[in-house]
């Protein structure tokens, strides 16, 4: 990762060369990058989710303050402890049941970050919030090539029920564009590199782009028949179509209008790697790299779908994760839990790690991150969603007092702390679900 | 049973029979008054007036009419009802016998009304292809099999199954992916500039007849004039090429000279090695004109050419170029001398090399038969094949506006300087992005109110992706063209069913109807089951593929799902089973009832096994449904309990109220004993055993088989006791009478897979309209034994698969 600011900024194993001037500055890959120049480093801000709750006992600090403790899962963390903040006592209220019966993964996921309840169904009528995730990248869509970066660990669902009656949608997706638009997740590496960086000469792009913006004309005033004799549930299918064909045509129009994006000396993905640590790892890389050359300020990493029945030999536990946090209090489950959120801890840290490494501006780029972490499970066996486990890490261009641990009343909204990260994106907003206001004290 | 309501209306009925015009008394009980009467009584305390408890207000019914203005409300209710989760536990809970009567109140008033409702088809939600539909369509549709969906973000599930209109959806990244896959099939498909025809020499030294010592004089090889010399000395020379695609045109090249002390001409012959069908062989009398031993052995062979060879010198050597005809199979080429006349001197051949240049059309097989043109003219060529390309990706025909754009868009890269090969491509990948090719758009009659029948290029893309998730063939086409795809329905489908194209059914419907998708990423602990590997992870869901495929072909009942008597296993699955020959002999069987003719098993590939009197036979004893139905480390007899009811049964289990308490035994947390025991819990305690009851009896007799499916005895230190019973006293041990009560159950078990191939054809989910369908394809399923073709027929021509809801009148 250190060759990113290296001197030798041609491409390797790509065969290709980016277009001369970025290459002939053989500096770093954007503008704020390197020493402290006049245009401050801009923040970014990343949401990476857990399934299945945590133990509490083993992560909640017994201080509060600056001279918090690091229980066993955020022991990993400790190199990082003055870019933490430990949150505790916040809650996902529209999680809850009120009145839907089962159904907690699926909430758990699909309120995480909308603060909206998920409505309850199978198929017709997927509806939950727009993500805060979402509320930023459309209002950062002219700053950026990419407006947001969805990442996963688990390819969505495949067959079957997921939750008590909710559509596997629920429980596979934590961004949603609008109140009805879930986004998928990428799993594979090689599609993000390739979605991130450009993969092909220039000329040979813009050639790409010229084609491509000629089909999607061609499509748009095709359909308009189409549009004139549909019903209202196909509109609305249609409507999907159509934004999504504006979306790919501005996209175009900004790559045009910016200045290319250099690809990173990095080796391409070529494929999911067979192991989850690696996987884990080598997503993570990724959107480090997107933020550092500023292809994107806004990522979610789904870590695995809630309700996750992943195992995880690589730290001894070969049971299944959703049916251990069924623990029922018996020890030996709570402590291969234990074992697994400690896991998640550690790639965590690896990740941080990885960000600190980037030198922007007068300090790092975690210096100018929020990573929210967290899930919308707090003990995964009473399935309840107030006292979460959330922790942001990153000093937000100096916008959070970080290194320490934060106890909030009961029953304060995690969507407060949306609206504090939006609001230091410079990106005001009066409500996220839930939220009662901006939660004070970070 | 709602015991006190029954012996009045006995009583009643016996009345009625005996002749006695007494009027109904009012005993027979009706939603008004007694279900209210149980509304006032546990309900409306808290669900009441403007403050009502989660906002559910239950005292707005004041009879059945205004109960089915609200169906979702009530089904909600029934739903929380049965679960056990309402009256709360804090308010006093009604008599089972109570609750009951309420609930037939309640469900007489919808079943009351749906009978006599007028039939409503229901309407489906515009669906995207998804992932195999593309990829299936795209093979059908532009002759390139390579999986382009691959990098798709995967299809969101809904109702169980992926191809659902409302749960598609179509975010931006799917729409670049789009793009990217029509551009990569479209420049796989067509090469506007083709590569060079491959050309393929061989120095004569190689040829053959081969031998220790080929004679050769400066890198010609010596064919001489001997009627009594060898094969390598006296030719013909010729080389083979293995595997040359048959339809295609080639030419031959070689170079030669002569040595001869004649003056009269001499000829040498080009044969091409082909076919023993090829047309236009050398006959008798003219392979008798040419010299040399091999001559026989060449046989059959074209003489191509016959050509009289001027050059008598090395250094300016005949070059010799001939055309192959076509069609021939061609696999050699051989330069021979033709027999001199009699009395003339025995002439010498020199021959430098053979080479052979073809097929001389490089374009690939999807380019010629995308771009292959009737007419001449550029306008004409460009209208045809876009108009066909089109027609066909939109599975209907073009109509002139939409025609028109194309050819607009075509002209314009002409114009642009494209040639006319790579202005096609464009236009192809166009059309591969619009949203008539990636929805199967069902455009509305205009105005209709009440249901109409859906067109038949429609009906043909539904029976299509519905059998083979594919879009329809020519001879689905034209049956629509002509209008007489309705009247041919049941021959139609007898065809699709045979078709290899009907493995997507097994592939996508069975497998997601059986959940056997989250087998790819199972991962049994390897401490306690080290023998399950990739192997025979993949072997697992070949053998449930091959059972339907069975199943499918042979038109067998589709009651051999619950119980049959054959399935297919290659060696590993085999011995993972324990079972040793095709017979289905058995380790531990009884030596008596070893059963004769069985083969062995072959490593790699399966085979049929007959499993009579075996413990196994049928789904439920698949490893590849044990295997999904367990937890990594153990089985999971509540699994697959509630497996057996999904999926097989239609009467899942509500889901598990949140907060379930820990398993206790006198306070203490039961971690110990057999796993039966720990589980006993359930059906102890009364708040679990109204659904556990149900689950866990049909789990245990599944016992015998562990968590990857294979046989066993015991559990660790426990003997294994299969018993299972269920609620209604019936009993049964192990898997064989598990299954009898399962089939005793059969009119249930076809409703169950009726209703789910229903919603994976029509990709929605099925409401009360569609009760009517189901009850009457189950009813003729059991007039027909059960069989898989009848499904299918009686699905397809059922009202919701044909007609369509207009707008509400």
């Amino acid at each position: 990762m250190n060759k990113l600011m290296s001197r030798r900024t041609a491409l390797r194993g790509l065969g290709v060369s980016v277009s001369l001037p970025w290459l002939e500055a053989m500096g770093p890959l954007t503008a704020w990058a390197g020493e402290a120049t006049k245009n401050p480093a801009p923040n970014r801000m990343c949401f990476l989710y857990v399934p299945n709750g945590k133990n509490m006992a083993d992560w909640t600090p017994k201080a509060e303050g600056a001279n918090f403790d690091l229980p066993a899962i955020l022991e990993p963390l400790k190199a990082h402890r003055e870019e933490l903040l430990v949150l505790t006592g916040l809650t996902a209220d529209k999680a809850r049941a009120h009145g839907d019966g089962g159904g907690d993964h699926a909430r758990a996921l699909g309120a995480f970050l909308t603060g909206c309840q998920p409505k309850k169904t199978d198929g017709v009528d997927i509806r939950a919030g727009i993500s805060v995730d979402q509320i930023a990248a459309a209002r950062l869509a002219d700053k950026v090539r990419l407006p947001s970066l969805e990442v996963g660990g688990e390819h969505g669902a495949m067959a079957g029920n997921c939750d008590s009656g909710y559509s596997c949608v629920y429980s596979s997706t934590m961004s949603w564009r609008s109140a009805t638009q879930p986004l998928p997740k990428e799993v594979n590496p090689k599609v993000i590199f390739e979605r991130l960086f450009a993969t092909k000469p220039d000329a040979e792009r813009a050639k790409q782009d010229a084609k491509r913006k000629s089909v999607l004309d061609f499509v748009r005033e095709d359909s308009k028949d189409l549009e004139k004799t549909l019903g209202a549930n196909d509109k609305r299918k249609l409507d999907e179509y159509f934004s999504a064909v504006r979306d790919v045509e501005l996209r175009i129009e900004r790559a045009e209008k910016m200045p290319p994006v250099k690809t990173p000396d990095y080796k391409q993905p070529t494929s999911i790697p067979a192991s989850y640590e690696e996987h884990v790892k080598l997503q993570y890389d990724l959107i480090a790299l997107a933020f550092q050359s500023d292809v994107t300020r806004v990522a979610t990493f789904v870590l695995a779908n809630e309700g996750s029945n992943k195992t995880y030999p690589m730290v001894g536990v070969n049971e299944a994760h959703h049916e251990l946090s069924h623990h029922d209090n018996n020890p030996a489950k709570k402590a291969k839990i234990r074992d697994i959120n400690k896991f998640h801890t550690s790639m965590l840290a690896h990740f941080l790690a990885k960000l600190k490494s980037v030198k922007e501006g007068d300090g790092t780029l975690l210096d100018h991150c929020m990573i929210a972490y967290g899930s919308g499970n707090s003990d995964g066996n009473a399935h309840n969603h107030d006292d979460l486990p959330i922790l942001v890490a990153g000093k937000g261009c100096g916008t959070l007092k970080t290194g320490r641990h934060v106890r909030f009343a009961k029953e304060t909204p995690l969507a407060n702390l949306w609206v504090s990260l939006l609001d230091r994106m410079d990106l005001k907003v009066d409500s996220v679900g839930d939220s009662t206001g901006a939660l004070s004290g970070i | 049973m709602p015991n006190r309501i029954l012996p009045p209306i006995v009583l009643l009925l016996a009345l009625g029979l005996l002749g006695s015009s007494e009027p109904r008394a009012a005993a027979e009980p009706a939603y008004a008054p007694d279900g209210l009467a149980f509304l006032k009584k546990h309900c409306l305390a808290c669900h009441s007036g403007e403050k009502a408890k989660a906002d559910l207000r239950l005292d707005t019914f004041p009879d059945e009419a205004s109960l089915l203005k609200d169906r979702k409300t009530w089904t909600r209710v029934l739903d929380v009802l049965k679960a056990g989760e309402m009256p709360p536990d804090s308010k006093p809970k009604p008599a089972v016998a109570e609750l009951d009567g309420f609930t037939k109140l309640v469900q007489s008033a919808f079943e009351k009304h749906d009978k006599s409702a007028k039939p409503d088809p229901g309407r489906v939600t515009m669906r995207r292809l998804n992932r195999n539909e593309y990829n299936h369509t795209i093979r059908d549709l532009v002759g390139i099999d390579f999986n382009p969906a691959e990098d798709f973000p995967s299809d969101d599930v809904g109702y169980g199954f992926d191809n659902n209109g409302d749960v598609l959806t179509l975010p931006p990244v799917l729409l670049e992916r789009y793009l990217a896959a029509a551009e990569t099939i479209m420049a796989q498909a067509i090469t506007p500039i083709p590569p060079k025809p491959p050309v393929r020499g061989v120095g004569t030294q190689f040829t053959e007849p081969a031998g220790p010592n080929v004679p050769m004089k400066n890198h010609h090889r010596v064919v001489s004039f001997n009627p009594k010399g060898t094969p390598v000395e006296t030719g013909p020379i010729f080389t083979r090429f293995n595997n040359l695609p048959r339809e295609g045109e080639y030419r031959a090249q070689t170079t030669v000279y002569i040595e001869t002390t004649g003056t009269k001409p001499v000829k040498v012959a080009i044969l091409a090695g082909c076919a023993a069908d090829a047309k236009g062989q050398a006959t008798d009398a003219e392979a008798d004109a040419i010299a040399g031993a091999a001559v026989k052995a060449l046989r059959p062979f074209v003489i191509v050419k016959t050509v009289e060879v001027q050059a008598r010198v090395e250094a300016k050597g005949d070059v010799i170029r001939v055309d192959i005809p076509p069609d021939i199979g061609l696999d050699k080429l051989a330069v021979a001398l033709m027999k001199p006349d009699a009395g003339e001197p025995a002439p010498t051949l020199y021959v430098r090399y053979i080479s052979l240049e073809g097929p001389m059309d490089s374009r690939p097989a999807s380019h010629r038969k995308l771009l292959a043109t009737t007419t001449n003219t550029p306008a004409e060529k460009t209208r045809e094949v876009v108009e066909r390309f089109a027609s066909k990706a939109y599975r209907r025909p073009v109509t002139k506006d939409e025609l028109d754009r194309l050819l607009k868009l075509a002209d314009a890269r002409l114009a642009a300087g494209d040639s006319w090969d790579a202005a096609m491509q464009f236009t192809f990948t166009a059309v591969l992005v619009s949203p008539k090719f990636l929805f199967r758009v069902e455009t509305p009659v205009a105005d209709a109110t009440g249901s109409y029948a859906i067109d038949e290029h429609q009906l043909a893309s539904r029976l299509s992706y519905f059998l083979w998730a594919s879009m329809p063939d020519d001879e689905l086409f034209a049956l629509a063209a002509k209008k007489r795809l309705t009247a041919n329905l049941e021959p139609q489908v007898k065809r699709m069913l045979a078709s290899p194209k009907a493995a997507s059914l097994v592939d996508h419907f069975v497998m997601q109807w059986l959940q056997l998708q989250p087998l790819r990423n199972a991962r049994p602990d390897p401490t306690k089951f080290p023998n399950f590997n990739d192997p025979l992870r993949a072997a697992m869901v070949q053998e449930t593929r091959l059972f339907f495929h069975e199943i499918i072909r042979e038109n067998r009942s589709i009651l051999n799902v619950l119980d049959a008597d054959f399935t297919y296993l290659n060696g590993p699955l085999a011995r993972h089973y324990g079972i040793t020959d095709t017979a289905g002999n058995f380790h531990g069987q009884d030596p008596k009832r070893k059963k004769p003719g069985g083969q062995p098993f072959k490593e790699d590939v399966f085979s049929r096994v007959d499993l009579k009197d075996t413990p196994r036979g049928g789904v439920l004893t698949h490893a590849s449904v044990l295997t999904v139905t367990s937890n990594p480390g153990r089985t999971s007899p509540v699994k697959r309990g509630k497996w057996v009811l999904e999926q097989m049964l239609g009467t899942p289990p509500p889901p598990p109220p949140p907060n379930v308490p820990e398993l206790e035994k006198d306070g203490q947390p039961v971690n110990a004993g057999s796993l039966r025991q720990q589980l006993e819990n359930h059906r102890k305690n009364p708040a679990c055993a109204n659904c556990h009851a149900k689950m866990d009896g049909l789990g245990f007799a599944l016992e015998n088989f562990n968590a990857v499916g294979a046989f066993r005895t015991k559990d660790g230190e426990f003997a294994i006791d299969a018993t299972g019973e269920l609620p209604g006293g019936v009993k049964f041990t192990g898997p064989a009478e598990l299954k009898k009560a399962l089939l005793a159950k059969k009119d249930l078990f076809a409703k169950c897979l009726t209703e789910k191939m229903m919603i994976y054809a029509l990709g929605r989910g099925l409401d009360w309209y569609d009760r009517r369908t189901v009850d009457a394809i189950t009813a003729a399923l059991a007039k027909n034994d059960h069989r898989f073709a009848t499904l299918v027929t009686e699905l397809v021509t059922s009202d919701p698969f044909r007609l369509r809801r207009g707008k509400s009148p």
